[in-house]
């Protein structure tokens, strides 16, 4: 075998900092990768029809016959939406909208004009209202009588031949109209919205959000009964489901946040119709043709391709048979049909037989390997996560500062991390979320750090932090102010301020409210069943917890009197004992009430029971009881809060919270719960917005820069990336816990003169463990670490609860297009074997090259 | 006096558990000088040794190191123990790290100089304790004696002003011990100032300029290397008979 030195293509042969090089651009690569996207066309089609009219309505009736109207009332029939032909109209008026039910097809236009036709007949009837004026929006009602809409609030309804007013109780104009059943809803100028649960009889205003009161709602739809939407003019969307089961949709909406390039509310598109195709898919057009489609419900809105001589085209109206065939039809006689629900085709796609193996997996590869990618991408970027989180927190752990050290030696530090702590309380409760606040923390810290090092750089004497330095004499002063701070906190203005300890207690007391104490089953196993009611709110439960604890931190720090070991709190029996008494007093006391008390031979009993029991019970936790021997040393717990490691708990509460909730539920949370992925999405264009402006300044370099930053924008906070953010930090998140835990285990396992020698070299706590402890735990722990790698990578298939298109998601995919079960498993399967096992080999590599000589047993030489 | 480099006063050490291990020991090491401590075991050498440079906080007492108090919170510890060299009883080397990177590490990482000036120096102090040959080893491909030779090599290149050992021999096999005694004799020849712990009660005789006796936690004798042929007192006399008897 060849040695190492005489191969020709030697990964040794490349030198270390380029090796260090081509492994980071690969990264880089890997991560930047855009998803498999060329080669679509459109699924419009064009109808040559020969009339050049702007045709401003479509509908589709019962017998899957289309109907389009035009200006000078031109109306073009579709038989089965093949074959068209244009048909004698009753009037010359353009017609701007129609309706069509199972039983009949209706339409209107300027100077009042109403037309319709029953389904069966060929006879366009002509019932035109009074007034002379447009018709915005015409409907049919559950029991076939028109409604039409116009400006200034008018509504008209044809019962029984007779045109009849009915009172809108507005005077805003009214742009659509349309029914669903007997429910019926009316959008409107200045972000108006009219329903109606009677057919149309009476009519009320619903409400909407304040931020559309300026906007006009031109289009409104049901899907079924369970769901609805509408959009404004400038490219809004609005959405209303079903609030409680009692009430029905339709009755408060809400804005889409829509997850665009720009990230706002709006698509910045003029939009003129909607078409509600499923729950959550929604077809929407607008002018200059756009036509797009949003298969959840207006979170991600994807422009879809048009043919390209087209481009320009207002298109006006949508009509669709059911969420794949329909038109589309615009200015100009221009008249598209779609078979495909108006969504992009992949090029070259053919019906194949996917019985034949190589032609499933020439249908297949493209989908398994953009899976395969995209879940590489997770799991590399999780890995590194991961990894670099999981040393902080091992160090975290393993760090032997205690709060008498954050107070004695390190007060100068202790303050400055508790001003910073303020901007990022305010940051996150400013509702831009808690990325925003991390982000800011860790920046500043790292600017502190670096300035410090450049203030005391070139001293010997060490002169505080950042150059300052609390004089002595003044030093418990500041404690206890700083105590006083931590507990009733530090307001800055109305709305923002550092919320103290004995605040954050209080007003999460306040959401807890709902203790069920009142019901009507007072015993305390029964309110077992309520045990998610205090804990139900998870806000106030982190404020309770986080408030506790700041309200320790402050009592203790206002009674510090200079010299940090006496202080001890004791605990144990006391605490015991309280627990006791509180369940026999919640159990005694729970729905009693004053007013109805009867006292019975019954309730006698068992509050004698109860109290025996807690007098019992208190007489065996301390046998001696008696006020003058209740001295301390009874409470055989005693805490020195002085002892309290800071980093080493919150590292604690970390890992364990990580490691005590299922991977599943975490990644829930983090996507829908929190929304990390839109916050860090919002973070990142935001950053990059930011980088484009700066960019813009640097003259001939922005034509290198811009296309770059728009290149990473888009392949990180582009549309459609927030699961892949949130898959990349559950991932991590979760991940870092667990290889916290393994390095900390190696950490533990270097023994402890190895620090000791470090340190008396003179080197600091943090670099004896970069430079002596750490590369020698990693070392002992790779072998565990790997396990963990591979676990994440196992994990990641979880990623496609979050709807995040990974490999496993893509084989469900593939498997419902092809309905090949074993042989798509099978190749996901493989593929993740692949993954997994070279990064063991990989990781078993790494193992012997860092191995050194002499140390440890190997079984090698 | 002026060339007094330490100075102990009422040393105390209370440990975490409640174990009274130190209770008030004063003592001063002129420049130059070398300190044998001995005693029984659990007498509390070590804990003198550790506190002097800090690894261990004292209870009470104050520590200077040329004039200067080192036991303060607000001193910094790290520039206190690049000046004061210490060698474990179990040799510590950074097993990761070759002979000569362990060496170089401080010098690196705390004094700050370039690889080439490190090198430099700690070739010559791997001269001193005569472990030229083997600057590639690892330590664990290393033998007690030379494990050792390259701590005490790692303590010199700081150039420290006083270097402490605690008992740099007693995790060596007899025939190895040698070769490290003879290093630090040679060290105390060249006037380097030194303290050490240790139960080679001969060597302190030879090496040492003055010896501590420690006994439960206090200085039982001091003086001059003579004491230990003629002990003063009966405490000193008993633990020189048991060490005899080994
Ligand atoms: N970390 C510690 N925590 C609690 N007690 C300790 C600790 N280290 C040492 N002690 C106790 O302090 C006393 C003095 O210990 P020390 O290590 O200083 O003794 P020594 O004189 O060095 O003994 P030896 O000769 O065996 O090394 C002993 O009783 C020991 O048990
Ligand atoms: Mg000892």
């Amino acid at each position: 075998m060849l040695s190492k030195e005489d191969r020709i293509l030697s990964w040794y042969k490349i030198p270390k900092s380029s090796r260090i090089l081509l492994i980071a651009t690969t990264l880089i690569f890997i991560f930047l990768t855009p998803n498999l996207a060329e080669g679509y066309e459109s699924t419009w089609n064009k109808i040559e029809i020969d009339s050049t009219n702007d045709y401003n309505a479509a509908v589709i009736d019962s017998n899957e016959d289309a109907w389009v109207f035009g200006d000078n009332g031109i109306i073009i029939h579709g038989e089965k939406l093949t074959n068209w032909s244009i048909i004698d109209s009753p009037t010359n008026e353009d017609i701007l909208t129609a309706d069509s039910n199972d039983y009949m097809v209706a339409a209107a236009g300027t100077n009042g004009t109403v037309i319709y036709k029953e389904v069966l007949s060929n006879e366009w009837i002509k019932k035109n209202i009074d007034a002379q004026t447009k018709i915005n929006s015409i409907a049919i009602n559950n029991m076939n009588e028109i409604i039409i809409v116009t400006d200034f609030g008018g509504i008209q309804i044809l019962r029984e031949g007779e045109w009849s007013e009915i009172d809108s109780l507005t005077l805003e104009d009214l742009y659509h109209i349309t029914f669903e059943n007997e429910r019926g809803l009316i959008a409107g100028s200045s972000g108006l919205i009219l329903g109606s649960e009677d057919n149309g009889l009476t009519w009320e205003t619903r409400e909407t959000p304040e931020t559309i009161s300026e906007s006009e709602i031109i289009s409104i739809g049901y899907y079924k009964t369970n769901r609805a939407y509408a959009i404004t003019s400038d490219g809004q969307i609005l959405k209303s489901t079903q609030e409680a089961l009692t009430t029905t949709v339709g009755y408060s909406w809400s804005i889409k946040e829509i997850e665009s390039e720009n990230y706002s509310t709006s698509l910045n598109v003029n939009l003129t119709s909607l078409e509600i195709l499923s729950t959550t898919k929604i077809l929407l057009t607008g002018e200059n043709g756009y036509v797009a489609l949003s298969k959840d419900g207006g979170n991600i809105v994807t422009p879809q391709l048009f043919p390209d001589e087209f481009d320009n085209q207002k298109i006006n109206d949508v009509a669709m048979i059911n969420a794949f065939r329909g038109i589309i039809v615009g200015n100009d006689g221009n008249i598209f049909y779609t078979e495909n629900g108006g969504e992009n085709n992949p090029v070259g796609f053919e019906v194949v037989d996917f019985n034949d193996f190589n032609e499933f997996v020439d249908f297949t590869k493209d989908n398994l390997l953009e899976g395969l990618k995209a879940t590489m991408k997770i799991v590399l970027i999780g890995i590194l996560l991961g990894f670099f989180l999981g040393i902080v927190l091992a160090m975290c752990k393993t760090a032997p500062t205690t709060l008498k050290q954050m107070i004695e030696s390190d007060l100068e530090k202790t303050l400055i991390l508790f001003w910073l702590v303020i901007p990022v309380s305010i940051l996150s409760t400013r509702g831009s979320g808690i990325g925003i606040g991390i982000f800011t923390f860790l920046a500043i810290i790292g600017v502190t750090i670096l300035v410090d090092y450049y203030i005391n750089k070139n001293k010997t004497e060490k002169e505080g932090f950042l150059g300052i330095q609390i004089p002595n004499n003044h030093r418990n002063k500041v404690i206890k102010i700083l105590g006083l701070s931590l507990l009733i906190g530090i307001p800055i203005s109305e709305e923002w301020g550092f919320e103290g300890g004995a605040e954050l207690i209080y007003s999460a007391l306040n959401n807890f409210h709902d203790f069920q104490l009142g019901s009507d089953t007072p015993k305390l196993s029964a309110q077992l069943g309520y045990i998610f009611a205090p804990i139900g709110d998870p806000i106030a439960f982190f404020r309770l917890i986080i408030g506790i604890g700041l309200t320790y931190l402050g009592v203790l720090f206002i009674t510090a009197n200079g010299s940090y070991s006496k202080k001890r709190f004791f605990a144990g029996k006391l605490f015991l004992l309280i627990i006791v008494w509180s369940i026999i007093l919640t159990e005694l006391f729970i729905g009693f009430d004053l007013n109805n008390f009867n006292l019975s031979i019954a309730s006698l009993m068992k509050y004698l029971f109860f109290l025996g029991m807690g007098l019992f019970m208190t007489r065996r936790i301390i046998p001696e009881l008696s006020w003058k021997n209740l001295e301390p040393n009874e409470f055989n717990i005693t805490i020195d809060p002085w002892r309290l490691r800071p980093l080493n708990s919150l590292a604690t509460l970390y890992t364990d919270f990580f490691r005590n909730t299922p991977l599943l539920v975490q990644f829930m949370f983090i996507h829908f719960g929190i929304q990390l992925g839109k916050h860090i999405q919002n973070i990142g264009i935001d950053v990059t917005n930011d980088l484009t402006i700066i960019s813009s300044y640097l003259g001939p370099f922005d034509s290198i820069f811009a296309p770059m930053i728009d290149y990473v924008s888009d392949s990180l906070f582009g549309p459609g990336k927030r699961s892949y953010l949130s898959a990349i930090f559950a991932l991590g998140l979760n991940s870092a816990a667990y290889q916290c835990e393994t390095i900390r285990g190696a950490i533990a396992a270097i023994p402890s003169g190895q620090m000791e020698a470090g340190r008396s070299i003179g080197l600091t706590y943090m670099g004896t463990m970069r430079l002596i402890i750490l590369p020698q735990a990693i070392r002992i722990c790779i072998p565990p670490l790997g396990n963990e790698m591979v676990n994440l990578v196992l994990n990641s298939s979880l990623a496609s609860v979050i709807a995040y298109t990974e490999l496993t998601r893509q084989g469900k995919l593939v498997v419902a297009i092809t309905f090949q079960i074993f042989w798509t498993w099978g190749m996901v399967m493989i593929a993740y074997f692949v993954v997994t096992w070279t990064l063991a080999l990989l990781l078993r590599r790494l193992e012997e090259k860092t191995r050194i000589p002499g140390l440890g047993i190997s079984g090698g030489n | 006096m002026e060339d007094e480099v330490l100075i102990i006063e009422n040393l105390e050490k209370i440990y975490a558990g409640g174990v009274h291990a130190v209770r008030g020991v004063s003592f001063k090491v002129r420049k130059g000088e070398s300190v044998a401590i001995i005693g029984s075991s659990g007498s509390g050498k070590s804990t003198v040794l550790r506190c002097i440079n800090r690894l261990i906080e004292p209870t009470m007492g104050t520590i200077k190191l040329n004039e200067e108090v080192i036991n303060n919170p607000l001193a910094d510890v790290n520039e206190i123990r690049s000046k004061i060299g210490m060698v474990f009883q179990s040799f510590e080397l950074f097993s990761h790290l070759k002979v000569l990177e362990n060496i170089t590490l401080g010098l690196r990482y705390v004094r700050g100089m370039n690889k080439e000036d490190a090198e430099k120096i700690a070739l010559e102090v791997l001269e001193r304790v005569d472990m030229l040959d083997r600057i590639d080893a690892y330590p664990g491909n290393l033998s007690g004696g030379q494990k050792q030779r390259v701590a005490i090599a790692r303590s010199l290149a700081m150039h420290p002003e006083v270097i402490l050992f605690d008992e740099p021999t007693s995790a060596l096999d007899p025939e190895l011990i040698g070769s490290v005694l003879q290093t630090i004799r040679g060290l105390a020849d060249e006037g380097m100032t030194m303290v050490i712990v240790t139960h080679e009660i001969n060597f302190a005789r030879d090496v040492a300029d003055r010896i501590i006796y420690m006994d439960k936690g206090i200085i039982a004798e001091e003086g001059p290397s003579e004491i230990i042929e003629n002990p003063k007192t009966e405490r000193l006399k008993e633990f020189l008979s048991a060490m005899d008897d080994e």
